[in-house]
């Protein structure tokens, strides 16, 4: 403002350092400094491999290097539309599961049921079929249009939905499958 | 000759001429004519747009334009959306509304995006402003519904209240009952960010249905189905509607009564909202479904055989928002059947899981670009891509303004060829002429660089993270990339040298923000003594920058062009040159 502008349009650092044929359409005029600091080039770039670790940190590995970031800077998304905020729940339990043929399995709140009524019913909408567990009566005649459910439970063995008391399940399950009949 | 020519026409025949040139850009260019024309124009002009709060103070837009009546500002730097500028950076629109309320006693529109806003200035907005019509609060924050009350109790001619994504501290106050039985004016009304507790049905209800000209409106997530059916009775002339808490089970007679109420809204072109929304109970909005032209179902966890039908329902839709639940066979059936969409936005349902939560590729968005024809807008969330398939998408979209890439994993590379993406979006930039916004991501080299700085000769805002080797690689955007006006850099290794060879550059640019990268405060400080009209800021709240050793990093740097100087509101962890500490806020 009251000062008068460099006519400049660079900075020289005391480590001049020509950019080749890509330089601007500007002249480069050097600027002759003698500030009494001496600015040294900053150093190869250094991950932040001390960075400090906090709640909701992940670890991606750049340039062989683990760097960390927090949750809630990347990926690039409002929170909005990168964490839905349930207002009624204070805890969610997410599980994958499975259906034969579909390599890629999605993800379900269990927390969000309150029985196995509730959670069949779920299924049922996400895979458009109709479910088997221990409690569901089946038409036998028209078989290819079920799917049993099966849950892993802590021991690593599949068990039929439906056998123990809906908060021993919760407790026990790991990943959901459903199967052909 | 000139000079007889422009002194034949009068003032008032300037004036008038004047009035048909609305966009800044030309009023700018018209006020730098000849000094009559810009006294002329500075008179009659009614909008002003300040992209950034701290450019220019109050005090200089009113000494210049004494006749405002709408204004718009901006405050916070873009990256404040994803957390990485921290609480109380700054602004603030108090000064700015005290100003005004004393020199626009007609200014009647506010548009404000991620600024400070407080019950005091919401209170001196509705005091000072007779005629106020106009209030927009886009990601803002800082007020509470007592100040919106105020609004409500005092604006008897506001026509747009809009509080998009903003943050809103509820003080149990009714406010909306605070609009008086005779206020009849409310034409847009975007409440969609407010909490259960803060709105009332019954007072939404009446304000609805005494407001003949409402168009626009977007609820909150706490209202229930049935609710939702009344207020679209209500209002059967809406062009743009967002609300719908979905209850779990299908029960026939809500069924009837949404699809009954959607089937009476004729004019109904946008919908949004769909929180928690059933399959089962998308069937009700196809009766409008052949009209609409814009769908967000970003919030929605529908899967991809019924967002298929909905699409196939909606052959005039130009912009969509979405999960990645649509995945690759959705975005197939949406090419085919949406010829006249322009904008598409994917976000990913499950972004903090290494595996894929649906099956989105890079082909699905190649489906996209090869069949609409008038795809001009993309923001895209996948976890592979290709440079073959950015290659196509540029050669068969070269009319694209906007892309927005995101590869979730950083440094990912091309999982066909283990290649940098530098070939693929140098052909976005080669091919995409009107490019005029481009984010990267995935792995990239000095030489993606080079590519913009050499084709993105209209690129006006450039977001990167992750990329590149060395200082040349944000030489080459600064000294190429003429139109540059914004660019914002995270974690990348770009430092002192790029940034001190194009000092100029920063001038014509509205801002620059880097964090995480390698910039030394011994460069910022150097930056700021020869750039008089930059206010160069280094945020970092790990204390004073010079007490740690010379070759450590500043941890985020906000360049700014400015013709007000330095502010003086910055908060103890933003360090500038100076080192007047009379100039900090006092804690």
């Amino acid at each position: 403002m009251g000062r008068p502008t460099s006519s400049s349009s660079s900075i020289d650092s005391p480590n001049h350092f020509a950019f080749s044929s890509t330089a601007s359409s500007q002249r480069d005029l050097t600027t002759d400094l003698r500030l009494g600091l001496s600015i040294s080039i900053a150093p190869p770039f250094v991950r932040y491999l001390f960075f400090p670790i906090a709640y909701g940190t992940d670890a991606f590995t750049v340039h062989n290097q683990k760097i960390y970031i927090f949750r809630e800077q990347w990926p690039p998304m409002k929170a909005a539309v990168a964490e839905e905020e349930h207002e009624c729940n204070s805890s969610t339990f997410y599980v994958k599961v499975y259906m034969e043929g579909i390599p890629i399995g999605r993800k379900l709140d269990l927390l969000a049921h309150e029985s196995y009524y509730d959670l069949i019913r779920t299924l049922e909408h996400m895979f458009h079929t109709n479910i088997i567990w221990a409690e569901a009566e089946m038409d036998r005649d028209h078989y290819e249009k079920y799917h049993v459910l099966t849950y892993e439970d802590k021991e690593g063995d599949w068990m039929m939905v439906g056998d123990v008391p809906w908060e021993m399940f919760l407790s026990a399950v790991r990943r959901l499958k459903i199967s052909k009949c | 000759m000139p000079k007889r020519l422009a002194s034949s026409l009068s003032d008032e025949v300037l004036e008038h001429v004047f009035s048909f040139i609305q966009s800044e850009k030309d009023r700018n260019v018209v006020s730098a004519v000849c000094k009559s024309w810009y006294e002329i124009e500075r008179w009659c002009r009614r909008k002003i747009f300040v992209g950034n709060c701290y450019a220019v103070s109050p005090e200089m837009v009113i000494r210049r334009f004494p006749q405002v009546r709408s204004i718009e500002l901006k405050g916070k730097p873009h990256f404040t959306d994803f957390n990485l500028v921290p609480d109380g950076w700054g602004g603030y629109v108090l000064p700015w509304i005290t100003e005004m309320a004393g020199a626009y006693p007609w200014l009647d529109e506010i548009r404000l995006k991620r600024m400070v806003v407080t019950d005091e200035s919401l209170e001196l907005i509705a005091k000072s402003f007779k005629d106020f019509k106009v209030l927009v609060l886009a990601s803002c924050e800082g007020f509470s519904t007592d100040g919106l009350a105020a609004i409500a109790a005092s604006c008897k001619n506001l026509r747009e209240l809009d509080l998009r994504e903003s943050e809103v501290d509820d003080s149990s106050v009714h406010w909306l009952s605070h609009f008086p039985e005779t206020y009849t004016s409310m034409v847009s009304l975007n409440i969609s960010c407010l909490g259960s507790g803060e709105v009332s049905f019954s007072a939404l209800e009446r304000l609805v249905s005494r407001c003949p000209n409402l168009r626009s409106l977007k609820l909150n997530r706490a209202v229930p189905l049935d609710k939702t059916a009344n207020i679209l009775r209500l209002a059967p002339q809406l062009v743009e509607f967002s609300a719908c808490t979905y209850s779990a089970e299908l029960r026939s007679d809500v069924f009837s009564n949404l699809a009954g109420a959607f089937s009476n809204c004729k004019e109904l072109r946008s919908l949004s909202g769909f929180w928690d929304v059933v399959p089962d109970y998308l069937p009700a909005i196809y009766s409008v479904c052949s009209r609409l032209t814009s769908l967000n179902l970003s919030y929605a966890t529908i899967l991809s055989p019924d967002l298929i039908k909905l699409v196939s329902h909606c052959p005039s839709l130009q912009r969509l928002l979405v999960l990645d639940y649509i995945e690759d066979s959705g975005l197939e059936a949406l090419a085919s059947n949406c010829k006249d969409l322009q904008e598409l936005r994917v976000f990913p349902s499950d972004p903090f899981d290494a595996e894929p939560n649906a099956s989105l590729t890079e082909q699905g968005l190649v489906a996209v670009s090869l069949g609409c024809p008038k795809l001009q807008s993309v923001l895209y969330f996948c976890r592979r891509m290709s440079n073959a398939a950015l290659v196509t998408i540029a050669q068969n979209r070269p009319n694209l303004n906007r892309f927005r890439l995101c590869i979730i994993e950083p440094n990912t590379a091309d999982y066909l060829t283990g290649e940098p993406f530098d070939v693929g979006f140098g052909a976005i930039v080669e091919h995409c002429k009107a490019l005029i916004r481009l984010s990267l991501s995935g792995l990239l080299t000095d030489c993606v660089f080079e590519y913009i700085g050499k084709y993105a000769k209209k690129l006006e805002m450039l977001s990167v993270a992750f990329a590149g080797d060395s200082d040349l690689g944000l030489h080459h955007v600064l000294s190429g990339c003429e139109s540059l006006r914004k660019l914002e850099i995270r974690d990348c290794p770009f430092g002192d040298k790029a940034l001190l060879t194009n000092a100029a550059k920063l001038e014509t640019m509205q801002s620059l923000w880097m964090s995480s990268c390698s910039v030394s405060f011994e460069a910022c400080k150097l930056l700021s003594q020869k750039m008089p009209r930059l206010n160069v800021e280094v945020i970092d709240e790990r204390g004073p920058p010079d007490s740690r050793p010379e070759n450590c990093t500043v941890d985020k740097l906000y360049i700014y062009r400015s013709v007000a100087g330095p502010r003086f509101d910055m908060p103890p962890f933003v360090w500038t040159k100076d080192e007047d500490l009379a100039l900090r806020l006092s804690p």
